[in-house]
């Protein structure tokens, strides 16, 4: 089946031509960026005297209070002046310039002014924002990563969401029932733990039936993971209503405790933030800096980059493409799973119809907005856990931004960062494409 | 067995595909039957024709849900009263009230199959379609006399339903941006649309804080075809099966359609012999979208008659499934759809009679899409012989491969 692959080849283009695009692309990107710093800039004229109060929880919620105080005009100035001089930098320097570390800058300042401008005399506190935001961030990123492994394998995954999904129903039936089994004496954390375990085997058990549909079977990596998407929501909603609700006993897992670091959770502001978290988010942080070095720095990251780039290639110079495309998948199907078992252990407590809802297609955004990298995919799994944690909080004080705009940012940042407007990403070249081996 | 398989070639394995698919949900319906399970140390026997029993009443009730029941058609061929005429044909009608979405949908994904582009924003296409319809309607409901309304909403349910496809198919054909993951977006970006849309007074319902839109029946609405009680039938299915001659005709024998198809088949050959392949992409996408966006007008001034978020229920997904199916065939597709939408109002009847929800469906569409799509796993699983089935591993796929 080629039906997946009709992407215009990119190897035929001229290198010139591409060269041109990048040119083009860096043109409208400077100057992007310099009309939005005029913009920010522009702002700022009306809010000088505007106060703009951030204030925190030092040791915990409901203490004592931290309070920056600035206005709302010195925020857009700065946000201006950043963003318009990188648009200087940009147009001078060309495609050479490395603009994607600036965007972690940038994007930053202009989310603090944006709210910061929204939330003038609301008395708001940023400490659960910023909670929430690393909370949210973490099941995509770990979502993103398992993109990220098998994709740079050559493996196209946009079953993300339906992984979620498995790993989220056998983590709460899983839990449940080792509480059920160990009866009284019944221990909470072991139960947890059988429940993360179970999902995340469920999630690589479902990820190498994709890999074996895939590459046993040559099916269509995307029409696969169509499979697994639809049948992970089908089977998951017959177990829901079948089973789990009227026997409630199988849905009931105990929740998931966060870890106070000693010492670190005592750190006034930051504590409470980042140091009293639960343990999905250190877990994430500890996976992203180990993948990422893996994937840059190690024999097997070399591999798995050169199988996903050139299969053909990396076959020739003795390399087992099939037996890492598997690996790779089974390492997503784990991480996957996991991640999903986070939606029903950590923020829910129970399983129910559904409940990834669409996360599992933002951790795909966050692949692409992350340029298939561990880092990036984190920081772009950031933004868009802000974007959801924020509007909670715009929703609680009642200031008036529709939810659908704010839902809708993923999948419109998607949109733009696929078409290569600001910048083209480029996946790995053979992702999707089966491998013939011989 | 060779002359079998060589009549009954293109449609074994999709046959295959679903009986085997229905074998697999059947034991899901089984481990989950707990009573039955406990029966099985005790009572063996027991355990086992409680099993048939279980399976065979809640086939029998999607028959029943999607077909009629009959002693209702006795009764009403006893005694025709409009209402016990109504009560024997509603499973019937009802399961082609369903069949037309699927086929508006199953028409829109070949389209863009056939051409080598994969669309599978069909559902946002659909729903915003629908959207654009209900919107158009409202508008002009106080300036123009009903059909005109009906016309007018069809028109921007088709337009809308085709922007949001010329969307992917342009940023595919300009930039490479891969529609998958741009139809995947567009598809989440179309329902915050609609939820944003039916907040606005000139949408919504009066006195309902729910997201759902004026009741269009009031002004518009498409002809019925049998004008019975409760009997929900409408004229949207047959356009349906005209689209699909339509469809067929514009694949297979106007120019344009060739060209959709050569570009489907090898993109390089078809730029190679002086065929436009963005254009091709563009134009199949925008075709594929205006498919499904007559679809959605139809559903939502034909079926529903209110704008909703959920006015889809998936038909966009189905029809990816159904469309494999059908090997991309129109004919193919008119049959899937009936097969699909007599699965999804049986299976309505299964849920109320058996208790057995009707998301085992989804499931079970799964692993037809699964099993068509590895013809060679089929094989396997049925032992037929490799070197006796010509057209090798490509037998159902042949027309999916596009």
């Amino acid at each position: 089946m080629t039906a997946a692959s009709p992407t215009l080849d990119e190897s035929t283009v001229e290198v010139s031509a591409a060269e041109r695009k990048a040119l083009r692309a860096a043109r409208i990107r400077g100057a992007s960026l310099a009309v939005l710093g005029l913009f920010a800039l522009q702002l700022s004229i009306n809010s000088l005297d505007t106060p703009a109060v951030f204030t925190f929880w030092i040791d915990k919620q409901g203490g004592s209070a931290a309070t920056i105080s600035t206005t709302v005009g010195l925020l857009w100035i700065i946000t201006g002046l950043v963003t318009g001089l990188t648009g200087i930098v940009q147009l001078v320097r060309g495609p050479s310039f490395a603009w994607r570390r600036m965007l972690l800058v940038i994007l930053p300042l202009w989310i603090i002014a944006t709210l910061a401008t929204l939330l003038v005399d609301k008395p708001a506190n940023m400490t659960g924002v910023l909670a929430g935001t690393l909370t949210l961030a973490a099941p995509i990123s770990l979502g993103a990563f398992a993109g990220i492994i098998s994709e740079r394998s050559g493996m196209a995954n946009i079953a993300i969401e339906g992984k979620f999904l498995i790993g989220a129903c056998v983590a709460s039936v899983a839990a449940s029932t080792a509480m059920l089994v160990g009866g009284e004496g019944a221990n909470p954390t072991v139960a947890v733990l059988i429940g993360i375990v179970s999902a995340a085997i469920a999630g690589a058990l479902v990820s190498l039936l994709l890999a074996w549909l895939g590459i046993r079977w040559k099916v269509d990596q995307i029409i696969a993971g169509i499979v697994v998407n639809i049948g992970a929501l089908g089977i998951t909603n017959f177990l829901y209503l079948r089973v789990l609700q009227s026997n409630t006993q199988f849905n009931t897992p105990p929740t998931i405790e966060s870890i106070k670091f000693p010492v670190l959770s005592e750190l006034p502001v930051i504590g409470p933030i980042l140091f009293s978290s639960g343990p999905y988010l250190y877990f994430t942080l500890i996976v992203m800096v180990a993948f990422a070095y893996m994937l840059y720095r190690t024999r097997w990251g070399l591999r798995l980059r050169a199988s996903g780039e050139k299969p053909s290639a990396a076959g020739t110079v003795g390399i087992d493409v099939i037996k890492i495309r598997y690996r790779a998948m089974l390492i997503a199907g784990l991480l996957a799973g996991i991640a999903g078992s986070s939606l029903s252990l950590a923020s829910a407590g129970s399983f129910q119809m559904n409940m990834s809802a669409g996360r599992g297609f933002i951790a795909l955004a966050a692949v692409i907005f992350g340029a298939w990298n561990p880092i990036y995919a984190f920081g772009a799994a950031m933004v868009f856990g802000f974007a959801d944690s924020a509007q909670a909080l715009l929703s609680i004080l009642g200031v008036d931004v529709p939810p659908q705009l704010l839902n809708s940012l993923p999948y419109i940042t998607t949109i733009i960062v696929v078409a290569g407007v600001v910048g083209r990403v480029r996946g790995p070249a053979a992702a999707g494409q089966p491998y013939d081996q011989g | 067995m060779t002359r079998i398989g060589s009549t009954l070639k293109p449609a074994l394995i999709p046959i295959l595909a679903v009986i085997t698919a229905f074998i697999v949900g059947s034991i899901f319906i089984l481990i989950t039957d707990f009573e039955n399970l406990a029966k099985l140390g005790t009572d063996p026997a027991g355990a086992l024709a409680g099993a048939v029993g279980t399976i065979g009443n809640a086939y029998y009730a999607m028959l029943v849900g999607a077909l009629g029941d009959p002693a209702r058609i006795a009764a009403a061929l006893a005694d025709p009263t409009p209402k016990a005429l109504a009560s024997a044909v509603r499973p019937i009608t009802e399961t082609l009230v369903s069949a037309t979405p699927l086929i508006f949908c199953g028409l829109a994904v070949a389209i863009s199959f056939r051409s080598g582009v994969f669309n599978i924003g069909v559902e946002g296409q659909f729903v915003l379609g629908a959207f654009g319809a209900a919107v158009a309607a409202i508008a002009v409901k106080d300036l123009l006399p009903a059909p005109l309304i009906l016309l007018v909403g069809a028109l921007f349910g088709v337009l809308t339903g085709a922007l949001w496809g010329f969307i992917p198919g342009l940023l595919k054909a300009k930039t490479g941006a891969h529609e998958v993951i741009t139809t995947i977006m567009l598809n989440y970006v179309a329902a915050e649309i609609i939820v944003f849309g039916l907040r606005s007074e000139f949408l919504r319902q009066e006195g309902s804080g729910q997201p759902i839109s004026k009741n269009l029946a009031a002004f518009v609405r498409m002809p019925q075809i049998l004008e019975l009680p409760a009997i929900r039938l409408h004229w949207g299915f047959v356009v349906a099966l005209l689209m699909a001659v339509v469809v067929s005709w514009f694949l297979f024998k106007t120019t344009k359609g060739y060209e959709l198809r050569a570009a489907g088949f090898n993109l390089h050959a078809a730029r190679y012999a002086g065929m436009s392949a963005s254009g091709s992409i563009i134009l199949a996408m925008t075709l594929s979208g205006a498919l499904a966006g007559l679809g959605g007008s139809m559903e939502v001034m034909g079926t529903v008659s209110q704008m909703s978020g959920n006015i889809s229920s998936g038909y966009g997904f189905n029809a990816i499934a159904l469309a494999l199916l059908a090997g991309n065939r129109p004919a193919g597709i008119v049959a899937a759809a009936l097969l699909f939408g007599a699965l999804r109002t049986g299976g309505a009847l299964m849920q109320v009679k058996t208790g057995i929800p009707l998301d085992l469906l989804f499931f079970i569409q799964a692993l037809v899409i699964m099993f068509v799509a590895a013809p060679g796993l089929v094989r396997v699983l049925y032992r037929f012989d490799r070197t006796r089935m010509p057209g090798g591993d490509k037998t159902a796929t042949e027309g999916g491969a596009a």
